[in-house]
């Protein structure tokens, strides 16, 4: 058992006894009450919303301020001082059900049509989309509906970039919408609202795609229907519940093929803007529907499954959603999904078959109930084991660039004054950081969950590393050299707020002490702490700009170090 | 480059190699060493991959001309089909004609390479795509070969095309050259050289890919002395973000940052004191951008002891899905007018015969439109330019233009007629890459006879 800052662990009995088995039994012990109180399930499509029973959890643990801050990292854009307290004060499950209950204060179109950006000289510019996406990531209350709605869309992508509509910032933000406001819902209602969004419908070309026409012989585009399945939902192969795959002959085994990908293609065929207004944006924020002369009337055959001839659109595409939804893939892929997002590049199979168990039912018999699933990521015996996490030489994930940002500006009240939170597209590879949100240019993504970077020990060592996509000599430099010039300078009116760290910043070891804690959970070791209490001790403490440049330093290191930069 | 430089780098390589390779047998390394040390090289070439990410539209880029093709692609496609006066201007007249009176004509937004064409500088390599072996559409459907896997899928096919392999491949035919030539090189980095970011095409099993932005490598902290006015923090900062870890994740992050800081001088150097290139390079064009410093890092190379590289630079945007007719030309354009500048750069920099560039693409499309556009496919047209190539000419088999015809499986997926294994042979067998070797560094290639091995474009 871990022991670290004042070291006491308080156990104390709880309503579900832990197995004998579980090297960390507070976790699970937690973990498995959560599963009973899956419950709270919510707006989901399939199941009536089961009514949400009383809380029955009391943290049994004393949290240290170290354990709050790696979940916190796993959980939120970043911590910040109170986040850690919180967590202290409530649990890890009882922070998670308070998030659970922290609504939206704001959806990103509102926020933008209320800041103005909705006047027509911005039909065919994409400003308000960035501002408007990193104010609520810094600035959010609702940080784990920020985190999982980002995670969403690291696999389920839209990209600003590449909607052909105008009004692309309200198409992007109306998508991104969709994401946080099901981030705790179902996923099957997440589907639903992903494939009747106008910039879905436009960034996988969709959106006025047509039935076959036999005098032309022209055919409905795939695009939709092959990403859909290969990756929001299913995988290339089929897998069994912990991830693994299933082999016959020795061989994967595909989960569709070809003519899947045809036949489901006929049941995104019709779908159209509900309007042909384009003097507001209104339009892209409606879901799409469905045109009924232009929906293919044969049958649509795919994954085993068969809609009649003369189905109509919309009800082609419920039996659509829920084949796929039903498949067996679903569950252990989104799963790895979330847990590759959220805590580590390379979970157990027992870990993805727990959270795939929860996603396949969550105790009440509602399947893709994402609040369970997220608890079951977050509170999973593997997730919450910090010293092995700490101890392994293997475990752990990059921290994406995006949350290296939200991280350093949660930790420091950085904010905009005027709300013009001028950061922009941080995804120039040679001066920014390879990454920004929202504008991926592929349906790719940034980085695959299956990526190891070649010729590596993480290759030898048969592990994947997703984020290191978008690492190469270029970015790793860029992103040091943008942090710096964002620590001392911010973007615009978005600056940073030293106050309270500068306090510190005569005393070299107290610094640091604060700064790993705020910014890394403390997983900086204290020879690196050594390292850069040097540096940080050559700059003299006399003025107010050496205070300044120790602050500065001091953050700038941390934020450079890969005992930071590797999140266990 | 003296052999005594060779030597030394060859040690040094040797010794770093021993350190990184913790999780492998250093007798394995040395392996891969002794391996690499039999290509030797004297003089210096280079090959360039082009690729268009999203799956090049082949019908729209190298059109039916003749008559009776033209209607045939025509009526296939009428939603998305040239007119045929606008093609005109840019049909093409090889030294010798098709059979059968065929003729095909480049896509008007091409028209800029029409010149290399006719100046035999730009080959055209017919139906080629990802294949296990040589395969009819017959043992196609009846599933009695093997198959490239996941064909028709974005990510596992641009692998497939890299790599032989799909996605999850750990190195490519590219690294693969770079792992046998990469002793000859002074600086064994700069080897296989990426303007684009990532791509397996360029990792080797030991050779890795070293990435440089179109303005070249990018410098820490503006390369001063001092970080918040302190020398002592700025050592400090490149101490700490590039020693070596036992986290392997870690380490992989800092053997990264390691190469970034030890190559920026050398690589800034060497560019800063390179020749002005006074060709015009088409502006708003990321691709000619990245085309513009692959041939300043070939004006430099003899000065950083290169013989042999490999380049990757690419253009996204090709998954043409919808809208062909408005974004495929512009995207032509770009490709045309950034491979037009690098042959003039190469011609001017005096090195046109030792560089080969060659296109290459996640798959075709469907011959057959949707309805305003086309779909994945399978086997496609590229284009092979340079110096050394034998041009004005086509290569392999115009596949026949059908929807469920001879060639295609349907939609006019073309099965290719020529393997991505016996193009890329041809370009590695003028890279030096000797017969013996050829299966190190294309797996299937044993599929193929001997004499196909080469297709003679280059």
């Amino acid at each position: 058992m871990q022991s670290d800052d004042d070291g006491t662990l308080v156990l104390t009995h709880d309503p579900a006894p832990p197995p004998a088995s579980n090297a960390f039994p507070t976790a699970l012990g937690v973990g498995a009450a959560a599963l009973a109180l899956a419950a709270c399930g919510g707006d989901s499509t399939p199941a009536a919303p089961p009514v949400a029973p009383p809380p029955v959890i009391v943290p049994t643990v004393k949290i240290t301020p170290t354990q709050a801050g790696r979940f916190l990292a796993q959980s939120t854009m970043g911590a910040t001082a109170a986040d850690i307290v919180s967590v202290q004060t409530l649990g890890f499950d009882g922070w998670l059900t308070d998030q659970f209950n922290t609504a939206r204060k704001i959806a990103h179109w509102d926020w933008m049509v209320g800041a103005g950006y909705n006047v027509v000289a911005n039909i065919n510019s994409e400003t308000g989309y960035d501002p408007s996406v990193w104010r609520q990531l810094i600035g959010g209350t609702d940080q784990l509906r920020q985190r999982v709605g980002m995670a969403l869309l690291d696999y389920i992508v839209v990209g600003i970039s590449g909607l052909t509509s105008n009004w692309k910032q309200f198409t992007a933000a109306a998508f991104l919408d969709v994401l946080m406001d099901n981030a705790f819902g179902n996923y099957r209602t997440l589907l639903d609202q992903v494939t009747t969004n106008a910039g879905m419908g436009l960034f996988l070309t969709y959106l006025g795609n047509v039935k076959a026409n036999p005098t032309t012989g022209s055919v409905p585009d795939e695009n939709y229907a092959r990403e859909l399945m290969q990756l929001f939902t299913l995988g290339l192969y089929q897998i069994n519940t912990d991830g693994s795959l299933m082999m016959s002959g020795g061989a994967p085994i595909e989960t569709y093929t070809q003519d899947d990908v045809s036949g489901l293609a006929r049941v995104w065929t019709g779908w159209t803007l509900d309007s042909t207004d384009s003097t507001t944006p209104d339009r892209y924020r409606r879901p799409m529907v469905n045109i009924a002369a232009n929906h293919e009337t044969g049958t649509k055959v795919f994954l085993k499954t068969t809609i009649p001839a003369n189905t109509s659109g919309v009800d082609s595409k419920k039996l659509a959603l829920d084949a796929i939804f039903a498949h067996p893939n679903i569950a252990p892929f989104v799963s790895k999904q979330l847990i590759q997002r959220l805590v580590t590049s390379n979970p157990s199979p027992a870990y993805i078959g727990r959270v795939a168990a929860v996603f396949a039912d969550n105790g009440s018999g509602v399947r893709g109930d994402l609040k369970a699933v997220v608890r079951a990521v977050l509170l999973d015996t593997e997730a919450r084991d910090d010293a092995a996490a700490t101890a392994s030489t293997t475990s752990g994930k990059l921290r994406e660039p995006i949350v290296r940002l939200t991280g350093w500006a949660r930790a420091y009240a950085a904010t905009s004054a005027t709300d013009a939170w001028a950061i922009g597209d941080t995804s120039s590879s040679s001066t920014r950081l390879a990454q920004s949100p929202g504008r991926s240019q592929s349906v790719f993504s940034w980085f695959r969950p299956g990526y190891t970077p070649p010729n590596s020990a993480i290759a030898t060592a048969g592990l994947v590393a997703p984020e290191f996509q978008l690492t190469s000599e270029p970015t790793v430099v860029a992103y040091i050299n943008y942090m710096q010039s964002l620590i001392v300078s911010g973007a615009g009116d978005f600056k940073a707020d030293y106050t309270a760290i500068t306090a510190k910043a005569a005393d070299s070891q107290a610094l640091l002490d604060d700064i790993n804690l705020s910014l890394a959970a403390n997983q900086l070791s204290a020879a690196t702490i050594a390292q850069i209490k040097t540096a940080v001790d050559s700059i003299a403490s006399s003025t107010p700009a050496g205070l300044a440049n120790r602050v500065y330093t001091a953050i700038l290191l941390v934020l450079a170090s890969p005992e930071y930069l590797v999140l266990k | 480059m003296t052999l005594d430089q060779s030597r030394r780098a060859f040690l040094k390589r040797s010794a770093a190699l021993g350190i990184a390779g913790a999780a492998t047998p250093f007798v394995l390394n040395l392996a891969g060493i002794g391996e690499a040390a039999a290509a030797t090289a004297t003089d210096y070439k280079a090959l360039v991959c082009i690729f268009l990410f999203g799956g090049n539209d082949y019908a729209n880029t190298l059109t039916p001309y003749d008559t009776t093709s033209y209607n045939a692609y025509q009526s296939l496609r009428p939603n998305i089909a040239y007119a045929r006066t606008d093609l005109s201007a840019t049909a093409l007249n090889p030294a010798t004609p098709l059979a059968g009176g065929l003729q095909y004509a480049l896509a008007p937004a091409l028209a800029p390479l029409l010149a290399t064409f006719d100046a035999g500088k730009l080959a055209v390599m017919l139906n080629v795509g990802t294949l296990v072996q040589p395969t009819t559409k017959a043992q196609y459907l009846a599933k009695s070969v093997k198959l490239p896997p996941k064909l028709f899928s974005h990510n596992d096919q641009q692998s497939f095309w890299q790599a032989s392999s799909p996605e999850g491949a750990s190195s490519g035919w590219g690294g693969r050259m770079g792992d046998l030539f990469q002793s000859g090189n002074g600086t064994a980095t700069l080897t296989c050289i990426n303007a684009s970011g990532n791509a397996v095409f360029l990792t080797g099993k030991t050779a890795i890919q070293y990435s440089i932005t179109s303005t070249g490598p990018i410098a820490l902290n503006s390369n001063s002395a001092t970080l918040f006015g302190s020398s002592a923090a700025n050592t400090a900062l490149r101490t700490l973000i590039a020693a070596p870890r036992t986290e392997i994740l870690e380490n992989e992050l800092t053997r990264v940052t390691k190469r970034s800081l030890d190559t920026f001088t050398q690589v800034t150097t060497a560019l800063a004191a390179g020749p002005t290139i006074t060709t015009a390079f088409p502006t708003g064009n990321s691709l000619a951008d990245q085309l513009k410093i692959v041939a300043r890092m070939i004006s430099v190379g003899q000065e950083l002891g290169a013989k042999r590289q490999v380049f990757f630079v690419s253009l996204g945007g090709f998954d043409t899905h919808e809208n062909l007719v408005a974004t495929h030309p512009p995207l032509l354009a770009k490709v045309a007018g950034a491979m037009k500048a690098f042959y003039d750069a190469t011609v001017e920099l005096g090195v046109a015969d030792r560089v080969t560039a060659f296109t290459a693409s996640d798959f075709g499309r469907t011959l057959v439109n949707n309805s305003t556009g086309s779909d994945h496919g399978w086997g496609s047209m590229h284009f092979v330019l340079g110096g050394a190539v034998k041009g004005k000419k086509f290569y392999g088999t115009p596949p026949a233009i059908a929807n469920n015809g001879p060639d295609d499986v349907g939609q006019g997926r073309l099965v290719p007629t020529t393997g991505v294994d016996q193009y890329a042979a041809t370009l590695a067998s003028w890279f030096g890459v000797s017969d013996a070797n050829l299966s190190t560094v294309l797996p299937y290639i044993g599929n193929y006879g001997p004499a196909s091995r080469n297709l003679g474009f280059v």
